[in-house]
């Protein structure tokens, strides 16, 4: 055997960070998937929401209509849609401006109770009605209000374990992304698209709300409250960095630092110090999504850790949503950004998008999933990149979901025939 | 069949892979990275392939050269695709090597160059089983079972999840081969991929014919066996010299 120790090369720990994210976006995706083909696999169109929502307020679609009749009304509704969200988003900035933290934090504490419960709560007894599990009214109304109450709790405080906060984030994306499937087909679709668009044109625009918001919490060097899923950080010696991992700190981002050669310069320098990072972190409440990235450097913490070299040093996306599935529903979200500490932070309106795209790809066949899977990590992956590279505050929803729709109907139309014929005459290259 | 048929097919056709997937690729984050852009690219692949021919299938015909003319294209422009793939990791590889100066870690050795090729030869196994094999399982799920005319014995989605297998094998093992091939000059070893992927394709032409199933699906195994026994021989005589030269791997 090897007398020598195998070196440690940088294929160990390189992309790390990007692993961290693209798994809990996988777990949520792949849960929104199957309790679509779970409790949507029975019949295609009764799975609609019973209730008036704001995204079909304008239109409800129904199978009978012809293809301009609901191209037209799902552009309406999306309209509508995109509008609400806008409005609140501008009304998120003013509270933020007149420094209501307060109740944003017990807004978002709100909301996580009214997902976890109600939501939730549905769900599971969609559940357990089809799989007619027997349990009695009362051990469940137990259950699901203590499964509340410790979600709520893990959206609050930031002294939670961290691997209980993680799951019930990615819990409460993966409810909102469920109810959001029960839209319309048509009008699913056009609202990702538009959602995307409104991303763009929010994020980048001089006269953004996100922009705006982000650019005051910046000069304020602020905390947004807001949900958002925070990776654990690269760090190999958790010793001082423990209880910095939750912090979320402002700094002003300077453009003078060395993009590649980020770790070595700070790996001595203290939490506080003058380096560069630019932590992002938006606010939606109701409707609204915000999608920005901005440069920030990853850094070392610990005396004697060993270097970890994270493949994308200077990446701080934010992004922004919240989904209002109920009209008195509202969402508090936080975009994603690196935390003081270097891990990523992801915001859940990424998570929810994300996740509402491949549930609907699964109302129609696992092949467009596959396709629309694939399309999205590569979507978030090229994102990342951009944002190394332009080292500024950018939309992350539009590449995924632009991505993620160009290959369902790649698949859809062209892939499927090609495959189908090939495999049923056993023909396979 | 039920649930538990339809996860047994899955697992007959990717359980290899997801054990190696376990074993060797989750431990490195960079590896997965290359597994899931590897499979991207393949899925593209197969995405033009499918544009080219979408015009002309369902064929007419009962004739059988119409598709190997498709398997032909197919194979050709995959390998194509194959050696483009080697160029982009040729600059992934300086930059990495670069990237490792800067943070005053070891170059890559060979056996990270190695698994680099198996991450990507396994995406290509992973985009061909989910396509063809997985992604058509979803009856298998429920209560009932398919049956193919040209091959009446055994249900369709065993017959496919067995054909994905010898597949996965094959497409896994010879991107190691082509990398090291093209790595070293080694001309054997840069014809035998394409080569085998041809043959391997052109085998599946032999199920066209009723009951070809019981003669080309064993072929295509050995095809398999051939290709994970050359890998074997590459990898270890690599290795060897390498640990004769002083280094450590």
């Amino acid at each position: 055997m090897e007398q020598n120790p195998r070196p440690r090369t940088v294929l160990e720990t390189l992309g790390e960070e990007i692993i961290r994210i693209v798994t809990p976006v996988s777990i949520c995706m792949l849960s929104v998937v199957i309790l679509v083909s779970i409790l949507n696999g029975d019949s295609s169109s009764a799975g609609d929401l019973p209730i008036t929502t704001m995204a079909t307020i304008a239109y409800k679609e129904s199978s009978s209509d012809s293809t301009w009749d609901k191209l037209k009304g799902a552009l309406l509704n999306s309209l509508v849609f995109v509008a609400v969200v806008t409005v609140v988003t501008f009304l998120l900035v003013l509270l933020f401006y007149l420094r209501c933290t307060k109740f944003l934090k017990y807004y978002m504490g709100f909301s996580a109770f009214l997902v976890l419960g109600f939501m939730g709560g549905e769900i599971a007894l969609l559940l357990i009605q089809d799989f007619s599990f027997p349990v009695d009214c009362i051990t469940s109304a137990i259950l699901l209000f203590n499964f509340t109450v410790v979600g709520v709790l893990a959206v609050f405080m930031s002294k939670m374990a961290i691997f209980v906060t993680q799951a019930y984030l990615v819990v409460i994306g993966m409810l909102v992304a469920y109810w959001f499937t029960l839209l319309p087909e048509w009008t699913t679709w056009v609202l990702l698209v538009a959602m995307a668009l409104y991303d763009l044109a929010a994020v980048l625009l001089p006269g953004g709300p996100l922009r705006l918001l982000v650019e005051l919490a910046m000069s304020r060097d602020e905390d947004i409250p807001a949900l958002v899923y925070e990776a654990r950080p690269v760090i190999n010696d958790s010793g001082p960095s423990g209880g910095v991992v939750r912090r979320r700190v402002w700094r002003e981002g300077r453009g003078d630092t060395d993009e590649n050669q980020g770790l070595s310069t700070n790996t001595r320098s203290g939490l506080s110090s003058d380096s560069t990072p630019g932590t992002h972190l938006s606010v939606g409440i109701g409707e609204h999504e915000m999608n920005l990235a901005d440069a920030e450097e990853g850094r070392v913490t610990g005396g004697d850790s060993e270097l970890t070299t994270p493949l994308v040093q200077h990446i701080n996306v934010q992004m922004n949503s919240s989904e209002n599935a109920v009209p008195s529903e509202n969402l508090v979200l936080e975009g994603i950004g690196l935390g003081s500490s270097g891990a990523i932070k992801l915001g859940l309106g990424d998570f929810i998008f994300y996740s509402v795209l491949v549930g609907r790809a699964a109302m129609y066949d696992f092949m467009t999933v596959y396709a629309c899977y694939l399309a999205i990590i590569a979507g978030l992956g090229v994102t990342l990149m951009l944002l190394a590279f332009y080292r500024k505050a950018l939309p992350a929803l539009p590449v995924s979901i632009m991505l993620g729709v160009l290959f369902y109907l790649l698949t859809r139309l062209l892939l499927e025939d090609f495959v189908v014929q090939c495999s049923m005459n056993l023909l396979m290259f | 069949m039920t649930v538990a048929a339809g996860i047994g097919y899955v697992l007959l056709a990717l359980g290899s892979s997801l054990s190696l997937f376990i074993a060797v690729i989750s431990h490195k984050p960079f590896l997965v990275l290359i597994l899931l852009s590897s499979t991207l690219v393949w899925l593209m692949s197969l995405i033009a392939l499918s544009a080219v021919w979408r015009g002309f299938i369902p064929f007419k015909t009962a004739a059988w050269w119409p598709y190997a003319l498709l398997i032909l294209t197919s194979v050709a422009s995959q390998e194509a695709l194959r050696l483009l793939l080697w160029r982009l990791y040729k600059r992934m590889e300086e930059l990495l090597d670069a990237f490792a100066g800067r943070v005053s870690k070891p170059r890559l050795v060979i056996t990270d160059k190695m698994q680099i090729a198996l991450a990507g030869g396994m995406g290509h196994g992973v985009a061909h089983a989910v396509f063809f094999c997985i992604s058509l399982l979803t009856p298998a799920f429920g209560s009932a079972t398919y049956y193919v005319e040209k091959c009446s014995r055994i249900p369709f989605f065993l017959v496919s999840a067995m054909i994905a297998l010898a597949f996965v094998t094959i497409h896994t093992f010879s991107m190691v081969i082509a990398f090291s091939g093209y790595s070293e000059g080694n001309r054997t070893d840069q014809y035998f991929a394409p080569v085998i992927h041809l043959a391997a394709g052109m085998l599946t032409l032999i199920n066209l014919g009723s009951g070809g199933c019981i003669i080309g699906i064993p072929l295509l195994y050995g095809m398999a066996i051939l290709t994970l026994l050359h890998c074997g021989k590459l990898v270890w005589r690599r290795l060897t010299e390498n640990r004769r030269q002083g280094n450590i791997y």
